[in-house]
């Protein structure tokens, strides 16, 4: 697994999203140095979620007789229904506050995306 | 052809919902959602439960108009997940059917990544190609964008000349809302299916197969203990019931603590006592007591503690019913009734399992069935009207601030009615402020929010 690559590609899409969705609402050009910066947070919350979540599932399934697309077709399918139930939720409970909207929406599609990832990475 | 139609729903939905509260938008969304799905997916669209899904999917969106309120809003998201489901695997059960509605909903984009069926499999060099598009726009785009807001500052006459572009009329938030419909109808109309589950589930039948053999000693022990056991437990039962309506007839309590005291110390052991009588058939009747040429008397014994959980059941019927005449509805008095509901077919069930030698997957298929049909027949009544009407009409009494608190779906009646009943001035202030502000909502609803208590007030007017 290249987690290195990884986590930089969906740091940048978390990013993306994120910032992409607040400034659909209010953006002006003294937010540019935030973004940069917010690069890191947006890093530690990705390394978090994905090391914590994603890998586990993955370092635990390969040991047995699953190659990628297997662990995919089996363990995705619950992991994206917990993540949107737990985004929607804090979506709704936020009162649709943007900041949150924007958070949720990044942290959802984001981790969604790394499984893709993962699982184009090789082919057992 | 179908890229196109998608396009239009996404820019339709957005046109719906965006910065919308529900109303019309959802009836209208349901109807595009079945055109859709039936444009996309004609081969399932000819099988008779899809048709029947689709059906109760509009019948939720008629519910969703007429209603608005909150439970119809829940059952017609019910009755979307279970309908895609439905498109994605018509033959599965209704959990299984939700398990793939929701999954092609969510997250359909994903998986088609690894159609794993051979079918359709990915094609790499396209997927390279997108990205190799999404980067020569995508990055330029991000850096300009960058810079331009950069040298903004640096510079005035390159300010002022920025500040002449208008993009007003770019919306990016309809955008991005017209993005999420375009993902949710691009997810919807290819569906795609849980596995193992949803060929486990296929491969699964309702009855109860005839496993390896087991020693007739063994069974004959097993025997003796389940009836033993429902022995005691019918006499135990019995005697509870006895008692218990010797308590109801010969006791005039009248005080609402005391009744709601009975109700809910009733629902208790209600509770309690159908989930272990349950456990307890399904423990005995698991496997092989079931072919067992001797299981007559447990048989029995398990359809007479059926039938006196049955009694169990009308009993705290008429408890809640007495509760109910006296002091009138709330939602958790009907909650009473509905599970009152639930627990008379959990236990209907419970006897046709043992009656025809099912297994615990018809329990669960039937009950999940029976839960929905329910969840949609609740749905068509418009409960705060139903509370309101029946608390000042019917019942003995009422409690007025727990009728005003309800949603604005009872202001109208609470305001034909304020003159006709004895109460404060200050709740008649309060039912006059609840029906200003509810009146003043609804003229303030654009058309996609509209719903049907706007037009028969226009009528009246």
């Amino acid at each position: 697994m290249n987690i290195p690559e990884n986590l930089s590609k969906s740091c940048l899409l978390a990013a993306l999203i994120f910032w992409l969705i607040i400034g659909s609402d209010d953006f002006e050009s003294d937010m540019i140095p935030f973004i940069f910066l917010s690069l890191i947070p947006i890093f530690v919350c990705v390394m978090i979620v994905i090391l914590g979540t994603i890998c586990p599932i993955f370092w635990i399934a390969s040991s047995t007789t699953f190659n990628n697309k297997q662990i995919f077709k089996t363990y995705f399918p619950y992991y994206t229904i917990l993540t949107f139930t737990i985004c929607l939720f804090g979506i709704i409970i936020s009162n649709f506050d943007i900041y949150m909207i924007a958070f949720f929406t990044s942290a959802y599609i984001t981790t969604n995306q790394s499984w893709v990832w993962f699982t184009k990475e090789k082919h057992k | 052809m179908k890229q196109i139609s998608t396009l239009i729903a996404s820019l339709t939905f957005s046109i719906l919902f965006f910065e919308k509260s529900i109303g019309l938008n959802l009836s209208i969304f349901t109807v595009l959602t079945i055109i859709l799905l039936a444009i996309y997916n004609p081969s399932t669209f000819k099988s008779r439960i899809t048709l029947l899904h689709a059906l109760a999917y509009l019948i939720t969106a008629v519910v969703v108009f007429v209603n608005h309120s909150v439970l119809s809003i829940l059952t017609n998201c019910a009755a979307f997940l279970s309908l895609v489901g439905s498109v994605s695997k018509s033959n599965t059960s209704v959990y299984i059917r939700w398990l793939n509605g929701t999954y092609t909903t969510i997250a359909s984009f994903f998986h088609r990544n690894f159609q794993v069926d051979n079918h359709e499999k990915v094609n790499w060099k396209k997927d390279i190609d997108v990205m190799h598009w999404a980067k020569l726009i995508g990055i330029p785009l991000i850096f300009i964008i960058t810079f331009v807001l950069l040298y903004k500052n640096g510079n005035p006459l390159f300010n002022d000349l920025v500040s002449k572009i208008h993009l007003n009329f770019i919306n990016l938030q309809w955008l991005l809302f017209s993005a999420l419909g375009y993902y949710l109808f691009n997810n919807i109309t290819k569906p795609v299916q849980v596995e193992p589950a949803t060929s486990l589930d296929l491969k699964t039948t309702n009855t109860l197969l005839k496993s390896e053999k087991i020693s007739e000693e063994k069974l004959k022990k097993e025997k003796q203990l389940g009836t033993t056991l429902l022995a005691l437990l019918n006499v135990l039962i019995v005697l509870y019931i006895i008692t218990d309506v010797i308590y109801i007839t010969s006791t005039n309590t009248v005080s609402a603590p005391d009744l709601s005291n009975q109700v809910h110390s009733g629902i208790n052991t209600l509770i309690a006592s159908i989930i272990i009588a349950i456990i307890i058939i399904l423990y005995f009747f698991r496997g092989h007591l079931n072919f067992y040429s001797k299981n007559r008397t447990l048989k029995n014994l398990t359809y007479l503690w059926i039938i006196l959980n049955i009694v169990l059941v009308v009993l705290i019927v008429l408890k809640n019913h007495n509760y109910i005449t006296s002091f009138g509805l709330t939602y958790k008095r009907i909650g009473v009734h509905v599970f009152i509901i639930l627990t008379l077919f959990g236990l209907l069930t419970t006897y046709l399992k043992v009656l025809h030698i099912k297994n615990l997957t018809f329990l669960f298929r039937i009950n999940a069935q029976v839960a929905f049909i329910v969840l949609i027949t609740l749905s068509v009544i418009n409960w705060d009207s139903t509370i309101t009407t029946y608390n000042l009409e019917q019942a003995r009494s009422f409690d007025i601030d727990y009728l005003i608190d309800l949603s604005d779906r009872n202001a109208v009646i609470l305001h034909e009615k304020k003159n006709t009943i004895r109460i404060s001035q200050t709740e008649k202030n309060r039912i006059e402020t609840k029906y200003t502000n509810y009146v003043n909502n609804l003229m303030q609803l654009d058309w996609q929010e509209f719903y049907y208590e706007l037009y028969t007030m226009k009528i009246k007017k």
